[in-house]
């Protein structure tokens, strides 16, 4: 037939074998939650103190900034993009709120969320218009907001003082004995998931990371779509950061930016695919818990932390060569 | 009237009785739904230059593909110099002196012409791994000085005009000759799509010096030059080999009734569901519409529960066109009109607000989504109708969803299945509810709406349109075929080489016939 | 004029458009523009500064010079496919460290010198293939590739590091760090020549060629046969060993091997590859655009450090000028109906 012109296309015609697909992608859905179940136990049988109150507690501390900085970057990675930037944005934010809360009070929360809300919309308004891809973006958005936290502080930590007052409840509320923000993160997530299944626009973002052609086709506006993913992501870490200064006491130019990897690794880690279309909050869920216990963990075990960078790469570039979606991808760069 | 190879081939014009350098024998290719070649036998002789001409879907394309070693036939046997060969790939087919020039350009912009045209067989004129350039350079100049080229081959292809960097393409397709010890076979496909006059000259003139060094294949719908460089001229229809003829004395006429064949019977078609338009303004009107190197000039209006057919072959720009009325490409002047409005889209997304429905070409990688369900493809286009504020509400997507699969008689083993298992015909009926789904849809553009499917998808599709006239649809359709086209639509306009050439009212009853049509296409 | 010829006549001002004298013009510009650029900025600081042109400023400029040239030159075969190497700083911390542990050091009882030299860059090669490996045979893309081994390498180098930097005592490797010759820094000899390897790497072998190819059409050198992995494998070990040599140099120049010994200089590699000319998206630019470019990137910082501007807005500057730099280069590319992710 005139118009098939090539051996791609005609791979492409014979239906993909998709009984190995349904498997697969319930494995993926799965396996990470029995690793994190296995973690617990090996953990908690090295170290029974793990389940303490107290050791719960400060994992839980741990926990809420990586959750939320990946319930941001979930949303950005569904549509097959990435946000290198997330965490340096974080790490601004804690600078903002450390400057601004002596004049705002609690309003400076609401000012630095808004603030990095936007700027994180910008990232992926320059994506989408430029039409250049999300990693170079968001690298280079990376560097920017570095530089920015560094000349607004004169490289510097932002001791807060008084006004800390303001968010000091961000710190101390408790929830049944669990730190409040631990609580609202998880409950954000449910949330998400939640208005992901019901809300009409709900799926787009997992439409964009699957099928994006078809969805410009239809008439969907993907423009949009990616600036709000964005915009989410730097709500998100908007919130990150608001959790961070309060259990610092402080703002600093370079805070939160170690955290991108270990976020990376809690995404990859969940079963959200690096090519977009599939995964969500909940999956995320159980990669930042594998994350974090893993990080006590290792100490309980008595790993020198020195060897978390190494785990947190190779344990990235493990989970992506086994989630990744090879059949729809063609050409890699 | 059907008319076999076997009734038409006409004696041999060389009285020499020499080896085909290539001959192909009762080639068959099938593709789910459709017999792209059907026992096709050919063959090329030495010095000689054979012309091939054929509407779309004759079965050209898929011929050159397997000739260029990209897919292997079902059945039949290919016969390089009267030894039956097999090509696993591409380096096969050059291999046995095959050398393709193809449509889309296939040359590398930052490299020198050297580089391109010796590229993937430098092997000889590397040393230890180390590029020895005189040898290289040497090398292309012969290809190059085969057709009597100046380019250096040392320049950058970026820096060469359009029609030079074709005569690279030919340099390329030459270089088989380096591992092949015969004369090569060079297919030109529709190599004078985009040349101006001057260049066309120029091109002429290398065919007729390739011919001393090589047989050529010259594939293209402009007749005109077919039979100007041709010594033999095959015509292919419906996947078959129909006819051999001498361009010296062939009559046009004969060439255009050869291309077109037989007539369908109008009942396939549901010609008798077809209803007159109602007088009523029209939905969509272009005026002027152009579009650089695609489009001139195009004028074109639809009234609702009409179909408007566009017919063509590839190059006359009706694709384009359907895309740029889609918002999906831009356009250089012109004006679309809506309803009376004036419209301007930036995207598909202006468009489909705006009420106007696109069933793709593509249809896997652009009218369905992949990896999501039957029922969120359903949905993709306008939700609004089974949501209350911002949510879905489950109920009344199944059900509406639920009445779109009966209604088109979708095949699927329920709403959640990956819509990526339905077969083609299905899957085009999901898009179809796509759009239908969705009230503000008063415009819908068919870009070859039936490829690919089954003779019991195509005629429901075809009892859809028929049903969609009758609620005030206006349709756009871009049809496979001629008889497709003619008999679906009320009128039908013919685009030739970017512009409107002729239009036909296609009442029931008083239908133009495809011959009609074919001499304003080609 | 028939319709035909109208047609032609306007696609001819299309073919123009991509293939005549206009074209010509346009690339001419455009393979100028960074040079001219360069000369711009080279005057501006040297009338703003009275120090620019000193002796000793041009001698910072040389040694800063060389690193980043290193490092930017490998970079470039990378980019030239499309691809990118995030990994840089990290194997610059790991061959930094592993190099100074096996150099005669103030640690252990190590004293391999010139093979220390060689296992540094080993390690950048080990790294390079690790990256051409993971992103070939599972097709993960590069930057999630090579942001993993970066982390890797950072891991490895923090393990090593201790707590507190190993010092470098072999005197010949120590002297060659801050030797100088005819007023040129050995550093900067060693870089050159690393840029003229480059060069003929670029110009004589298939890794070079090859490389313009994958990256300008991968489809095309894939029904040309040529081994497409092989090829992206080789472009990020060359990579990889830049690296390696890299963080070698940097503990020679001075004397530690240091975990931090390679921050900063990613943004700055890619920035000096990009401004230079050498597009992201691959197939076009080389290693000559990247000398240019990165004389261009050390010039920049030298200029407004003279000009009393902290090197933290530098890193901002250079991030803007990245993206920048892609979205100009991208902008004809944009199409309606696009996806990039």
């Amino acid at each position: 037939m005139d118009g098939v012109t090539s051996m791609t296309e005609m791979t492409a015609m014979k239906s993909p074998d998709t009984t190995s697909r349904t498997w697969g992608s319930r494995l993926v859905a799965v396996l990470p939650l029995i690793v994190l179940v296995v973690l617990l136990a090996v953990v908690t049988m090295r170290q029974p103190s793990f389940l303490d109150i107290r050791s719960l507690q400060s994992l839980s501390i741990s926990l809420a900034p990586i959750l939320l900085l990946g319930i941001g970057q979930t949303f950005v990675v569904l549509t097959g993009g990435i946000d290198l930037s997330n965490a340096a944005l974080t790490s601004l934010g804690t600078v903002l709120l450390a400057m601004w809360l002596p004049h705002f009070g609690f309003g400076a929360a609401v000012l630095m969320i808004g603030s990095l809300t936007f700027l994180g919309f910008l990232s992926g308004w320059v994506s989408a218009t430029a039409q250049i891809p999300t990693f170079i973006v968001t690298l280079g958005a990376m560097g920017l907001w570095g530089g920015v936290g560094m000349v607004l502080t004169g490289a510097s930590t932002v001791q807060i003082g008084d006004s800390y007052k303001a968010i000091a409840w961000v710190r101390d509320t408790l929830i049944l004995q669990v730190p409040m923000p631990a609580v609202i993160s998880v409950c954000l997530v449910f949330l998400v998931a939640a208005l992901m299944s019901t809300l009409s626009s709900g799926r787009k973002f997992h439409a964009i990371g699957l099928a994006e052609q078809a969805v410009l086709m239809s008439g969907g506006s993907t423009f949009r779509l990616r600036c709000a993913a964005f915009a989410l992501s730097g709500l998100f870490a908007g919130l990150a950061a608001l959790v961070l200064t309060a259990s610092q006491f402080s703002g600093a130019p370079h805070l939160a930016d170690s955290l991108l990897l270990p976020v990376i690794a809690a995404i990859v880690v969940g079963g959200t695919a690096i090519t977009g279309g599939s995964g969500g909050p909940i999956r995320t869920l159980v990669g930042a818990s594998i994350v974090v216990v893993l990080r006590v963990g290792m100490n309980a075990v008595g790993v020198d932390t020195a060897y978390e960078q190494i785990v947190y790469g190779a344990v990235i570039i493990l989970a992506v060569a086994v989630t990744i979606d090879r059949a729809r991808i063609r050409v890699v760069k | 009237m059907n008319t076999s190879a076997s009734d038409d081939v006409s004696e041999p014009v060389n009285a020499e009785i020499e080896q085909p350098l290539l001959r192909v024998e009762n080639l068959t290719k099938r593709f789910p739904g459709v017999v792209a070649l059907d026992d096709v036998t050919m063959e090329v002789r030495p010095h000689e230059v054979v012309g091939l001409i054929g509407e779309n879907g004759a079965g050209k394309s898929t011929l050159l593909n397997i000739l260029s070693g990209l897919y292997a036939q079902d059945s039949g046997t290919l016969k390089v110099n009267g030894m039956q060969v097999t090509f696993k790939g591409p380096r096969d087919a050059a291999q046995a002196g095959i050398g393709m020039v193809h449509q889309e350009q296939s040359l590398i912009n930052a490299v020198s012409v050297a580089e391109n045209i010796l590229l993937g067989i430098e092997a000889q004129s590397l040393t230890a791994g180390w590029y020895r350039w005189s040898s290289l350079n040497t090398r292309a100049q012969e290809q190059l000085d085969k057709i009597g080229s100046k380019i250096s081959p040392t320049a950058l292809v970026n820096t060469l005009t359009f029609a030079e960097k074709q005569m690279v393409e030919v340099a390329k397709a030459l270089a088989v000759e380096e591992e092949y010890a015969g004369q090569p076979v060079i297919v030109l496909d529709e190599p004078t799509s985009v040349l101006e006059s001057d260049d066309l000259e120029t091109l002429f003139a290398e065919i007729d010096r390739l011919r001393k060094v090589a047989s050529i294949v010259f594939v293209s719908h402009r007749l005109d030059e077919v039979l100007r460089v041709s010594d033999r001229v095959y015509v292919m229809k419906d996947g078959r080999c129909v006819a051999e003829r001498d361009p010296k004395t062939v009559h046009i006429d004969d060439l255009y009734r050869l291309m077109v064949g037989k007539e369908s019977s109008g009942q396939f078609y549901r010609e008798d569901s077809q209803v007159a338009v109602r007088d009523a303004a029209p939905v969509l009107v272009t005026k002027g519409l152009t579009k650089e190197g695609c489009f001139v000039d195009v004028d074109l209006e639809v009234r609702p529960g009409e179909v408007l057919g566009i017919a063509g072959v590839q190059g006359s720009g009706r694709e384009e066109l359907s895309r740029v009325l889609f918002g999906a490409d831009s356009y250089d002047a012109g004006q679309i009109w809506l309803s009376g409005k004036r419209k301007r889209f930036s995207s598909p997304f202006g468009a489909v607000r705006a009420g106007i429905g696109y069933v793709p070409i593509e249809r896997r990688i652009e009218g369905v989504a992949q990896g999501m369900s039957v029922r969120e493809n359903v949905l993709l286009a306008d939700c609004r109708a089974v949501s209350r504020g911002p949510f879905l509400v489950p109920r009344l997507v199944n059900e509406m969803v639920h009445e779109w699969v009966s209604k088109l008689n979708i095949k699927t083993p329920n709403l959640d299945a990956d819509v990526v298992n339905l077969s083609g015909g299905n899957q085009q009926k999901v898009i179809l509810a796509k759009w239908l789904s969705s009230p503000r849809v008063k415009v819908l553009i068919l870009d070859h709406p039936t490829r690919g499917l089954d003779v019991g998808a195509k005629e429901d599709v075809y009892s859809l349109i028929r049903e969609l006239c009758e609620r005030d649809m206006a349709i756009i359709l871009l049809g496979d075929t001629l008889e497709e086209v003619i008999s679906l639509s009320h009128r039908v306009v013919v685009m030739r080489d970017g512009s409107i050439s002729a239009s036909f009212e296609a009442a029931p009853g008083s239908k133009p016939m495809p011959v009609d049509l074919i001499k304003w296409m080609v | 004029m028939s319709t035909l010829e109208k047609l032609r006549d306007r696609a001819s001002t299309v073919v123009g458009l991509t293939g005549t004298a206009s074209h010509q013009w346009r690339s001419r510009l455009i393979n100028a523009g960074p040079v001219v650029a360069l000369v711009v900025l080279i005057i501006v600081f040297a009338i703003t500064s009275s120090v620019f042109l000193t002796g000793s400023n041009l001698a910072t400029i040389g040694s800063q010079l060389s690193i980043l040239l290193v490092l930017a030159v490998g970079m470039t075969f990378v980019i030239l496919l499309g691809s990118i190497d995030l990994s840089s700083e990290g194997v610059m911390a790991a061959s930094s460290l592993i190099f100074v542990l096996l150099a005669s050091n103030d640690r252990n009882g190590n004293n391999f010198g010139w093979l220390a030299v060689g296992a540094g860059i080993g390690t950048g090669a080990l790294f390079g293939l690790i990256n051409g490996f993971f992103h070939t045979k599972f097709g993960i893309p590069s930057f999630m590739v090579t942001l993993g081994t970066g982390a890797i390498g950072l891991g490895v180098a923090t393990v090593l590091f201790g707590g507190q930097p190993p010092r470098l005592m072999d005197g010949t490797l120590r002297r060659l760090g801050v030797a100088s010759w005819f007023g040129v820094s050995a550093l900067l000899y060693i870089s050159l020549g690393v840029f003229v390897v480059a060069l003929l790497i670029q110009k004589y072998t298939r890794v070079g060629r090859y490389g313009y190819v994958i990256g300008g059409d991968e489809g095309i050198a894939s029904i040309s046969g040529i081994n497409i992995k092989k090829y992206k494998i080789g472009a990020f070990v060359i990579s990889g060993t830049c690296a390696g040599l890299a963080g070698v140099m940097a503990s020679a120049q001075l004397d530690v091997g240091d975990v931090n010994i390679g921050t900063g200089l990613l943004f700055t590699a890619i920035s000096a590859v990009v401004v230079g000319g050498t597009i992201l998206s691959g197939g076009r630019g080389g290693v000559l655009k990247t000398l240019i470019g990165s004389l261009i990137i050390v010039v920049l910082a030298n200029g407004l450090i003279l000009a009393g501007i902290s090197p933290d807005v530098q890193i901002a500057v250079q991030s803007v000028v990245i993206v920048a730099a892609v979205a100009i280069t991208s902008w004809p590319l944009r199409k309606r109906v696009r996806v990039v992710k």
